[in-house]
């Protein structure tokens, strides 16, 4: 009796087997006309470590934006499927992660959301595998800037620390004229970035106004938790304006330990990375009249989209955007876009549509973003210079930089780094 | 030749004939880049172990070497464009060099002082990478990738090529390290390790062996930077940080230390520990922690060591019967 019933299991169990299977192969190229084979993107970042909190920003920017991309139909018809993974801010591990992506996840697309030396090693990578790669993150300009480093399928979509240095110069020019502030003072941290961007600075804020003196520079170790060497050194040499280029954690140490030596009411401060959520809203007070360069401040450009686009990021994560958030949302906006004007999600195919590209954008100086087609790279973004209150919006009136202007000193610093 | 070493040698051909018919039996780029990262670790991880496990020298600096080796190489690739065999064997005697002043200094200090002095060198090699942009492109690493122009008729930019240059090396490196350690220098070696006192009185100039030691496993450890430099088409001051020197102590932890083999093993399971673990979260620190200190709480000295150590009990009764 029971094999009985048994056969008859089986028998049925068969039938069922059978029509799924005719079903499945009847309908499933039915299916795959109806739902794309999704476009993998691989995206190594970094998610532990002391920068975590950027990483995930970057993350949090690329989701918001593939949501929209793929409520809207995908990269032409083919939704969006994203592989992000750690790096943990090592560049061999960087190197390592977008390799695997591509040759074992089957990743079309990279998206280099990684921090000064991970973004060289991910480049070298899409260098060997000629993969589609965005850079979101880094923003040494000889990456973009170095025709020995160019390669076709890679591109930056970020802002870059050449641009940075003639508006923050041009922009401190003119505040030193007003003021006559002729003595300064500079305070970066000691390692490449902050070197060059203070050299950089320093260039171009004597080239837009001539009797500028350094009178001393101070050089803290990168992560250095004390500051008080640093203060009395600056309160010593009595500089009438300092620039530094400090940035999260040691910046807003250094501004905690500034005031209790009322640093700051002396001394006319340009710190460029100051107007960035993560240090506005950890520094315990925040001195009014700070000069900073904009990273990603809802009031600038002071456009509704722009600040739409803040307030959604803050709904939907509780917390405030970073200058990587943005730069991660707009190169998704990018590849949106160029899917669209060459219908198709091929990499090399997007490439030649990102060319010179232009798109309409929350985030560009008159809400649109370019990437120029000589060394792909991102240009006509927000850029400018504001000074900080100590609450909300934090940094209330940005003075935009020029890109005319910006565009005409860049190709000099080129010619004269012997990149053209 | 010993018969000893006559059996290494097979063995060595044989696994070097699997390893490069893996790839045609299992064709995977995943796995591909997988081989090629562990030689380079392996090779380092070995030559922290002739240091650690055969000489006693703790070295907690013995990252510089991985580092000295990626750089040199890459640079000399970079700037003077001599073929690969050339700047491969300046990087050698570059690696060599800096071992050797380093080791005269460190290799006079015992325990603890020898570690930390190491470490102060790694340290102290690290900063000069960070600070001297010039040369070093600083902490953004040697930027442009590293040029590989094909010699002999083998061309280290094709993935495949270098996959098998990088499984000769690591053959021939282990090969190397092994008649190293079965050497009357390996033994003398080990005497130091037990009871250096001892070994002195026998007439053994204790320096100069430890010397030999520190600047072979710098050497080998320059090797396993040069693979890797290849591997990532770069070099970057992270290759000789602490961290690294960490990951070659854990590597042999994972592994064992009595077994010639038990760093190359314990850097496969670093490697794929590694690779997993990050696959499926972001907690990778907690996990890898965590297994990291079950081996050290339940197997002590590594997985090998266990292993040999096990099979070894259970053998013991047999043999004793036999009469030994």
């Amino acid at each position: 009796m029971t094999g009985n019933r048994k056969s008859r299991l089986d028998r049925r169990t068969l039938l069922k087997g059978t029509s799924a299977a005719a079903i499945g192969i009847i309908g499933a190229p039915l299916i795959a006309r109806g739902q794309a084979k999704p476009i993998k993107i691989g995206m190594p970042t970094i998610l532990s470590g002391r920068v975590a909190q950027l990483g995930a920003s970057s993350r949090n920017g690329v989701m918001l934006e593939v949501e929209k991309v793929n409520a809207a139909g995908g990269l032409a018809g083919r939704p969006i499927e994203m592989v992000i993974r750690d790096s943990k801010g090592a560049p061999q591990e960087a190197a390592r992660v977008a390799r695997e992506l591509v040759n074992s996840d089957g990743c079309e697309i990279l998206i280099d959301a990684e921090a000064s030396s991970g973004a060289f090693a991910v480049h070298e990578v899409a260098r060997d595998l000629k993969v589609l790669c965005l850079h979101t993150n880094s923003e040494t300009s000889s990456l973009t800037a170095d025709p020995k480093l160019r390669i076709p399928n890679a591109f930056r979509v970020a802002r870059q620390g050449i641009h940075d240095s003639i508006v923050g110069g041009g922009y401190a020019a003119k505040i030193a004229e007003a003021k006559k502030l002729t003595k300064w003072m500079t305070c970066s941290p000691d390692y490449a970035y902050g070197r060059d961007t203070t050299a950089q600075f320093i260039e171009y804020l004597k080239h837009f106004k001539k009797d500028i003196e350094v009178v001393g520079e101070a050089w803290p170790k990168l992560f250095q938790p004390d500051y008080t060497e640093v203060v009395t050194k600056i309160l010593q040499t009595k500089p009438q304006a300092m620039y530094s280029c400090l940035w999260g954690g040691d910046l807003t140490s250094f501004i905690d330990q500034g005031n209790i030596y009322a640093l700051f009411t002396q001394i006319e401060t340009f710190a460029v990375n100051m107007a960035d959520y993560t240090a506005l809203t950890v520094v315990k007070n925040l001195p009014k009249g700070i000069h900073s360069g904009n990273r990603y401040i809802k009031t600038f450009p002071k456009t509704a989209a722009n600040a739409a686009w803040g307030d959604a990021y803050r709904a939907k994560y509780k917390e405030y955007p970073t200058n990587w958030a943005w730069q991660n949302a707009t190169v998704i906006q990018f590849l949106a876009a160029a899917a669209k004007k060459v219908n198709s999600a091929d990499g090399a195919k997007l490439a030649e549509a990102l060319r010179g590209l232009t798109i309409e954008s929350p985030f560009g100086t008159d809400g649109k973003l370019t990437l120029r087609a000589e060394d792909q790279t991102l240009v006509g973004y927000a850029i400018g210079w504001g000074t900080t209150i100590p609450a909300e919006p934090y940094v209330p009136e940005t003075t935009a930089g020029d890109w005319k202007q910006i565009t005409e000193l860049e190709a000099e610093w080129k010619k004269k780094n012997n990149y053209t | 030749m010993r018969r000893s070493a006559v059996r290494d040698l097979l063995i060595g051909a044989v696994v070097l004939a699997a390893l490069v018919l893996l790839p045609v039996l299992w064709p995977s780029k995943a796995l591909i880049d997988f081989v090629i990262r562990g030689a380079a670790l392996a090779l380092f991880a070995t030559s922290l172990n002739l240091l650690v496990g055969y000489g006693g020298l703790v070295s907690f600096g013995h990252g510089m070497f991985f580092g000295v080796g990626a750089y040199s190489f890459g640079l000399l690739m970079q700037r003077t464009g001599m073929p690969i065999p050339v700047a491969f064997v300046v990087t050698i005697v570059v690696t060599a060099a800096v071992a050797l002043l380093v080791g005269a200094i460190c290799v006079r200090l015992k325990e603890i002082y020898f570690a930390f002095l190491t470490l102060a060198f790694q340290m102290f090699l690290h900063s000069l990478i960070i600070l001297w942009v010039p040369l070093t492109g600083g902490d953004q690493g040697l930027l442009g990738g590293i040029p590989r122009p094909p010699f002999f008729g083998i061309d280290l930019g094709d993935q495949r090529q270098l996959y098998i240059a990088a499984c000769v090396l690591l053959v021939a490196g282990l090969l190397l390290m092994r008649h190293i350690v079965e050497s009357p220098f390996g033994f003398t070696l080990r005497m130091i390790r037990d009871n250096a006192a001892r070994t002195g009185f026998l007439g053994v100039e204790i320096f100069r062996i430890k010397l030999v030691a520190f600047v072979l496993a710098g050497v080998f450890a320059g090797i396993g930077g040069v693979i890797m430099s290849l591997f990532v088409s770069g070099a970057y001051p992270e290759f000789a940080y602490w961290t690294m020197s960490g990951e070659g102590i854990f590597m042999i932890m994972l592994g064992g230390i009595t077994t010639f083999l038990g760093p190359t093993i314990g850097t496969v399971i670093l490697l794929l520990l590694n690779d997993f673990v990050t696959r499926f979260t972001e907690h990778h620190g907690l996990m890898l922690g965590a297994i990291i200190l079950l081996f050290a709480l339940g197997l002590r000295r590594g997985i090998t060591d266990f292993l040999v150590d096990h099979w070894r009990r259970t053998r013991t009764p047999a043999a004793t019967r036999r009469g030994h």
